[in-house]
């Protein structure tokens, strides 16, 4: 009957012992940084040598929040009599990450691997206004992008590098 | 005059400025704040006269208890914000009347009890009113109770008879 | 030393304790709770895991405005923390620490009547949150005012009935003589008082899980509403004064006091070591348990702990007889 009566009371007081006997599970962030999962999602970074401004990324960007803005520029050509080359140049591309949902479709979409991701998050700001990347802020976070990660076991690798190898050796055998 | 009367005056008169306060004031809740008042100076001159036991009991009953229930039936039965008292055309007959209660059982003390010194004094510790409630003072002890089980059970039966029983 | 100079010393000692010891019981809650609670607690204060916390705490309250509502009633408002913090201190002169060294029971004045000293003391304190109550001139702080008045009102009968059976064990009113006389099989014949005691301390503090009159959710702060700055630290000091009053109060009733190994030397140190356990007791109970209703409270008080108390009266009282 007391048993009964007194449970509650009982595994009340043995739950929170339990607690205060083990290590508790805080991450004491700012003496420690977090340790990330591979393949996580901070801020998006630009490789602008790959961009070709096709636009893709804006266009499929669900919450429009990539403004990019482009010129033509003529090369000459490089022969006589030869046609002149033209390429596209980025005057801008702003990734506005107050607006990003980080669903990471533009970096998917890309066909030129120019976008990548970081795990950087540390990027909180005063002012909304400075939520907004530029084209330069955008290469710094270049540096801050991990090696691509290593293939589960048992994974095929993606068709780009089974080319890549089949030419390696078509110019090894030669 | 020596020390121990100069604080019994000063008590004393604690107790009856604070008296006079709690009767004439007009927010209740400050009267029953000056009673604390009042009653803790009667606790102190009960500390003054030798009679300790008493005055923690006066302490831990009256100003603890008895207080505290009179503030909460305050609270229960004001109106919120209301807590003045009313001011009745009764008040003069209140005022003589309370003259002539004062003077009336003050005359009955100094007739009494005026210029007579108390023989033998006996220190109030628990053990000695102890002693003198169950020897010499048992039959009102136990009478007391049976009166106080009667106030108990009137109590409970009237604030019942209200309700559905 | 002369008479005037001990008393002075005396006062000087127990108004630091008063000062330091309910600090260090917040801090242990701190810790304890957090740790609890799969938390670390303070951890920036003071460099070592938060130690300086209510430092900064003191000086953060110290350098606050305290505001007085426009609706309150003044002096009953700003005397309210006073009353409530001043007869813990009034408290702890009557209880004893322990034999220090063989030089006598360190303690602020032994009376004779401490135990009845101490219980009035407490129940002084009770207006106190009362008047904080009535005095804010909100509808929040007087529905937890009148909580208040019901709780402690309840509650001190069932305190003062266990302590007057663990009184009657010992034969005396006296701290130090109740201590001094205490036996190990007492804790066996006392633990319906103990429990008792214990617990209708807890309601009498409003600790959880019996601080309905202050309820977050239902009452905002309740009677400590309108308080901020000062006042609100005088509120929260006199909260952990209580609890430390209540630990000294329990080991030296129940616990033996400074019963234990070396005694005579180390008596003091024994009491410090209970008062500390119980306090951590005090603070594993309020991470434990979710809060009482306003109902089961008073069913508590009046079904339960006053027949306890009565039956570990009749129980002590037979003990005594025969």
């Amino acid at each position: 009957m007391v048993k009964a009566y007194g449970r509650g009371l009982w595994q009340g007081l043995r739950v929170t012992w339990r607690n205060l006997t083990r290590r508790s599970v805080t991450a004491h962030y700012p003496d420690v940084e977090p340790d990330l999962p591979p393949r996580s999602r901070g801020v998006i970074a630009l490789q602008e040598e790959n961009c070709t401004s096709c636009m893709l990324c804006a266009r499929e960007c669900p919450s429009w929040c990539i403004t990019i803005d482009s010129h033509k520029e003529v090369i000459p050509a490089a022969t006589d009599g030869g046609r002149d080359r033209s390429q596209n140049v980025l005057d801008r591309f702003d990734i506005d990450y107050s607006i990003c949902m980080y669903c990471s479709i533009c970096i998917e979409v890309c066909p030129f691997d120019a976008l990548h991701w970081s795990p950087e998050f540390a990027y909180a700001e005063g002012d909304l206004k400075d939520l907004t990347h530029d084209m330069n802020r955008l290469r710094t976070w270049m540096d801050t992008v991990p090696p691509p990660q290593a293939l589960d076991p048992g994974a095929e690798q993606g068709k780009e590098l089974d080319a890549y190898e089949r030419t390696r050796a078509t110019e090894e055998g030669l | 005059m020596n020390g121990t009367e100069v604080v019994f005056v000063v008590l004393s008169l604690l107790a009856v400025g604070s008296a006079v306060l709690a009767m004439t004031s007009p927010q209740l809740v400050h009267a029953a704040l000056w009673l604390v008042v009042t009653l803790g100076a009667v606790a102190g001159c009960f500390v003054l006269m030798t009679a300790e036991f008493v005055a923690w009991v006066q302490v831990l009953v009256y100003v603890g208890s008895v207080v505290v229930l009179v503030i909460f039936a305050l609270m229960l039965t004001r109106q919120s914000g209301r807590t003045t008292a009313e001011v009745t055309g009764n008040r003069w007959t209140a005022a003589v009347l309370g003259l002539v209660a004062a003077v009336g059982l003050g005359a009955t003390m100094v007739a009494g009890f005026a210029g007579e010194r108390i023989e033998g004094r006996r220190i109030g510790t628990a053990a000695s009113i102890g002693e003198a409630l169950f020897t010499d003072w048992v039959l009102p002890f136990e009478i007391l109770s049976g009166v106080l089980l009667a106030a108990l059970v009137g109590a409970i039966v009237l604030s019942r008879s209200g309700s559905d029983r | 030393m002369s008479e005037a100079l001990d008393v002075l010393l005396r006062c000087l000692v127990v108004l630091g304790a008063f000062l330091t010891m309910p600090l260090l019981v917040g801090q242990m809650e701190h810790k304890a709770m957090a740790h609890m609670q799969a938390r670390v607690g303070p951890m920036a204060a003071g460099g070592f895991h938060g130690w300086a916390q209510l430092v900064a705490d003191g000086v953060k309250f110290a350098q606050k405005e305290s505001i007085t509502p426009a609706a309150a009633d003044r002096r009953v408002f700003e005397l309210a923390p006073a009353v409530a913090l001043v007869p813990y201190l009034v408290a702890m002169v009557a209880i004893p620490l322990g034999p220090f060294f063989g030089q006598g029971v360190l303690i602020g004045q032994d009376l004779d009547l401490g135990l009845f000293f101490v219980l009035a003391a407490m129940s002084v304190g009770v207006l106190g949150t009362l008047m904080g109550g009535l005095g804010s001139g909100n509808k929040y702080s007087y529905l937890g005012g009148m909580r208040v008045a019901a709780q402690l009102m309840s509650y001190e009968l069932p305190m003062v009935l266990a302590a007057a059976s663990a009184a009657m064990l010992a034969g005396t009113l006296s701290l130090v003589g109740i201590a001094d006389a205490f036996e190990p099989w007492w804790l066996v014949v006392q633990l319906p008082g103990l429990v008792v005691f214990f617990v209708a301390g807890l309601a009498e503090l409003q600790r959880p899980p019996f601080d309905a009159p202050l309820a977050d959710a239902e009452l905002v702060m309740g009677p400590l509403t309108e308080y901020g700055g000062m006042r609100f630290a005088m509120f929260l000091l006199a909260e952990y004064a209580g609890i430390v009053v209540l630990a000294a109060l329990t080991t030296v009733l129940f616990l033996g006091g400074w019963a234990g190994p070396w005694a005579e030397q180390l008596g003091w140190a024994w009491t410090l070591l209970k008062i500390v356990g119980v306090s951590f007791l005090v603070i594993w109970a309020r991470v434990a348990y979710p809060r009482l209703r306003e109902d089961q409270v008073n069913v508590l008080a009046w079904k339960v702990l006053v027949p306890l108390a009565l039956a570990q009266v009749t129980l002590t009282t037979v003990v005594v007889v025969w």
